[in-house]
């Protein structure tokens, strides 16, 4: 079991999390997820198979879902990052947030960060998703408890809410 | 309404006299809050302050003996603090379900078994290390199929516990239990069908790989786990380590999956708490997501051979069955395998039954529990071959299992259940998918086909010896209601239904009652989140402690209205005389009357009763689509109907049967082991080709649950976290058997498997012209 030794290059990089900007010194091969837990404390974010499989990973960097394990942090520099522990608001839960407790879209919770995270890309991007349109965005994040039918609904009523709340602003 | 026969020790705890207000509200899980915001911490997501970082060398060979490791040099690199080896640790045994294994054998039984362990500063230097430790290994040979290993003169595997009875490669005692004459049944009958299963293992994919942290003072070991139980590994630990009780904490706030895979203390647990007491600094050792599918123990494989006999009404006269169990290199103790019988014991009536299963050592990592356990070999055998039986027949499945039918268990001796209504849950199913349109689907032509199927299930799980489950209930003076319990919060909702049965008894609302939980510090032994035991085993000691809370307090509040206390009510927060509501005060003023800063009363659960038995039934429908060409299967719809007593909290009855569908759904047509044939090496050993399902494979489920009287059972509410897998396989099987006109034999059912099966029905087809 050899290994590759890989020169311990570091860079200075800006990351943009959750609105806060914090600079680093980071080795050219730590990844955002590592970044993320272990520079930043934020352990919301989670590390399931470390190879772009398994979804848990999940964060939005400009607005779009990635997979956190396999993003290089020096690839998130001055770019804006979402975490799960972004989602909350002044006034406390997001309607996303919200829903996947009301609709019990959470057992064990491994799985929650990254999956709310996929779901909130989607929302990023339309307020009127289809049932379909829910698979395929969450299709790269497993919840081995098999939480899916409730993810579905979690999702549509947290866009209903969204859509009313765009309609009627306070 | 009333437990009148609650299954615990002393007083029958008392009506509480009015109805239920919590109980039976879909009231949102008090976890969740913490998972949505990201702020649940669990066992990998936590740092001590001079951690060190463990990782684990494993034997690339199936089979080996050790002939020399040299550490020197992984111990001479600087930030390597603790090399462990079988050197190192002669004699030293780790636990599991308190069944002992050495912890670094010299004859290495699977590839993949660990051989080494290192702890060092950094994740990195640990693996470092590992590279640096020489093993000179003597390969020795190997067996991987159970029916080679059956042979005399196959290898012989070693077992990785420490030895249990054993006839070369098969366990002992083989079981083999009978009911009344099989060739008798086999005159009798008028038709007899043998049918044939393979069921392959199933790896559990918790999305938190394992992960513990072990933190050693110099007197107590604490440890941080993923595990479903912190007394099981409390006293695993205590019994590895030559450690008192007392000297090991566990604690448990949030697991990222268990089901069934981390029940007993894992072996990394006992590494990572060896290398802390002897680094005297914490250890943390995370398992890797391929380290997962090499070493943790999976489910059983089986091959399956099944006939039944019947007269031509379907009637059963005798039912054959033997199985082969592919155990891998240990598992349980034998005694668990009559786990596998129930579903063919019990479920139909059959006057002529024989079961025999042997347990067979082979070269592949050890085989353990996962959600429900052996039932699926059993349910798929049962149901799979009844539906053969009912086309032999030209019988309608339904009215077959109809004929069938029993309600009671048959014994010998002949034994009423405590509760069966699973009669309903069929009648509920084949309505919602549309049964009678089954005969209009049998004319379709082209190459998609509709097909319906059903399956019954059962479930043995009401507990088990030695029964011990205790909770505490406190309240105190200003009114705060505490519960503490020894239990983990597995994702199935343990921690919101236990204070909804306090908040019940009370007459208080559940977000009112705290509940200190996954430490075993502050808490009695309470069993381990598996066998979908806690509401049944931890539930009644929950209320019987809530209702003496309640009567201690009535007692207090009697005293001071000057009213008998059995005149006394709790509801609305607030204690009121019956009948009078004016005359009362609230539960905070009640409690301000306590002569003591607080009262704790301690409920217990008491062993079943030997006169009656405990089962848990529900019956699944599908409706597939399979398309001829493709050989892909698609779900259109998935019905279900658990006989659930009463559900406590129905949302989250109905997470646990979607979560047991799916997964159900992924072993029935998706999650395919490969192993290499020469070395016995998972080739698939991630989840992008070992394929659980996603949201794309999640089919609508719809639920559809049968409510009634348990008399032993809180509020007389059955088990559920398990049960509705079980007959998942066989229902998908027999929709597409309905769809295609062929029945498959081996899970999963994958479009390599349905076609390889349309094109032997072609070639029958051909042979008969």
């Amino acid at each position: 079991m050899s290994r590759l030794r890989v020169p311990a290059t570091s860079k200075r990089v800006r990351l943009l999390v959750n609105g806060h900007a914090h600079t680093l010194e980071v080795p050219a091969r730590r990844t955002l997820a590592e970044v993320l837990r272990e520079d930043l404390g934020l352990t919301g974010t989670k590390v399931g198979c470390n190879r772009a499989e398994c979804g848990s990973c999940t964060v939005l960097v400009d607005g779009r879902a990635v997979f956190a394990c396999t993003v290089l942090a020096v690839e998130a520099g001055d770019r804006p990052v979402l975490t799960v522990e972004g989602l909350e608001g002044p006034d406390g839960l997001s309607p996303l947030q919200a829903a996947f407790i009301e609709h019990d879209a959470v057992q064990c919770g491994i799985c929650i960060p990254g999956m709310l995270m996929s779901v909130q890309g989607l929302l990023e991007r339309t307020l009127a998703p289809t049932e379909d349109d829910i698979r395929e965005a969450v299709a790269g994040n497993l919840c081995r408890c098999g939480t899916y039918p409730n993810t579905i609904r979690a999702t549509l009523a947290a866009a209903q809410r969204l859509r009313a709340q765009r309609e009627n602003p306070r | 309404m009333t437990p009148s026969r609650l299954l615990v020790e002393g007083q029958t705890p008392p009506a509480l006299g009015r109805e239920l207000t919590v109980i039976g509200q879909s009231i949102d899980r008090r976890d969740a809050l913490e998972k949505v915001t990201g702020r649940a911490a669990y066992s990998s997501d936590m740092h001590l302050p001079g951690m060190l970082h463990a990782k684990l060398l494993r034997c690339p060979h199936a089979h080996a003996r050790i002939r020399r490791i040299d550490v020197s040099r992984a111990q001479a690199l600087p930030g390597v603090h603790v090399v462990l080896t079988a050197d190192n640790t002669e004699g030293w045994h780790t636990q599991w379900y308190m069944i002992p294994q050495p912890a670094f054998p010299r004859e290495i039984a699977y590839a993949g078994q660990e051989v080494a362990a290192v702890a060092a500063d950094t994740p990195d230097l640990a693996r470092r290390a590992l590279d640096l430790i020489e093993v000179d290994y003597e390969v020795l040979p190997t067996v991987f199929d159970p029916r080679e290993a059956l042979e005399p003169d196959s290898p012989r595997v070693p077992a990785l516990n420490v030895e249990v009875p054993r006839e070369h490669n098969v366990q002992q005692p083989v079981y083999h239990v009978k009911r009344g004459d099989v060739a008798a049944g086999l005159v009798e009958a008028e038709v007899v069908t043998e049918s044939r299963f393979r069921l392959p293992t199933q790896y559990h994919v918790d999305i938190q790989t394992r992960c513990t942290i072990a933190d050693w003072d110099g007197q107590r070991l604490t440890v941080y786990e993923s595990s479903q139980g912190v007394w099981n590994v409390k006293r695993e630990l205590a019994r590895s380590l030559g450690l008192p009780e007392d000297a090991v904490r566990v604690v448990v706030k949030y697991m990222g999956g268990g089901f069934g895979s981390k029940a007993g203390a894992q072996r990394v647990v006992h590494y990572a708490a060896k290398m802390a007491m002897l680094a005297g600094r914490p250890v943390k050792l995370e398992l890797t997501r391929p380290e997962e599918f090499l070493s943790h123990p999976r489910r059983y494989a089986a091959e399956i051979t099944m006939r039944l006999g019947a007269r031509r009404d379907g009637t059963l006269t005798v039912l054959d069955c033997d199985i082969i169990l592919d155990i891998g290199s240990g598992s349980m103790y034998a005694s668990k395998y009559t786990l596998i019988l129930h579903q063919l014991w019990e479920l139909y009536r059959c006057p002529n039954v024989s079961v025999r299963i042997r347990a067979v050592y082979t070269n592949t990592p050890p085989t353990g529990p996962q959600r429900g356990v052996m039932d699926p070999i059993a349910s798929l055998s049962m149901e799979a071959a009844l539906d053969d039986l009912a086309v032999r027949l030209g019988l309608d499945p339904k009215a077959v299992r109809l004929v069938n039918y029993v309600d009671h268990a048959q014994g010998p001796p002949a034994l009423a259940y405590s509760s069966k209504a699973l009669d309903q849950c069929i009648e509920r199913v084949t309505e919602a998918i549309g049964w009678s349109r089954r005969d209009t689907l049998a004319a379709q032509t082209g190459p998609k086909r509709r097909g319906i199927g059903m399956a019954c299930y059962m479930i043995e799980r009401a507990g088990y010896a030695p029964f011990s489950a205790k909770t505490d209930v406190v309240i105190r003076r200003d009114g705060s209601v505490e519960l503490r319990a020894g239990v983990v919060e597995i994702g199935g909702g343990q921690v919101t239904i236990l204070p909804m049965i306090v908040a019940e008894e009370l007459g208080i609302r559940p977000e009112r009652i705290h509940i200190h939980y996954g430490d075993t510090d502050g808490t009695h032994y309470a069993p381990s989140s598996h066998a979908s035991r806690i509401t049944i085993e931890v539930g009644p000691a929950t209320l019987q402690a809530a209702s003496l809370a309640r009567q201690a307090l009535f007692a207090v509040v009697a005293a001071h209205m000057e009213v008998a206390a059995d005149d006394l009510v709790a509801r609305n927060e607030r204690i009121e005389v019956r009948g009078d509501a004016v005359r009362g005060l609230s539960f905070a003023a009640a409690c301000a009357l306590l002569p003591e800063p607080e009262i704790t009363t301690t409920g217990s659960r008491a062993p079943n009763p030997s006169d009656v038995v405990f089962r848990a039934f529900g019956a699944h429908a599908t409706e597939v689509e399979v398309d001829t060409e493709t050989g892909e299967v698609r779900i259109l719809r998935f019905v279900t109907s658990h006989d659930i007593g009463r559900a406590i909290n129905p949302k989250l009855v109905e997470s646990q049967q979607f979560g047991a569908v799916v997964m159900g759904l992924g072993y029935g047509l998706y999650e395919e082991p490969e192993m290499d044939g020469k070395t016995g090496v998972l080739l698939n050993t991630d989840v992008h080709q070992y394929r659980t399902p996603t949201a794309l494979e999640a089919p609508p489920i719809e639920t559809m649950n049968v409510e009634g009287e348990d008399p032993y059972f809180p509020y007389s509410a059955k088990p559920i976290g398990e049960a509705p897998l079980i007959g998942v396989m066989p229902a998908v099987r027999n929709a597409v058997f309905h769809a295609i006109g062929v029945g498959l034999d081996e899970l999963p059912m994958t479009a390599a498997r349905i076609l390889d099966a349309l094109g032997r029905k072609r070639a029958e087809t051909r042979d008969a012209r």
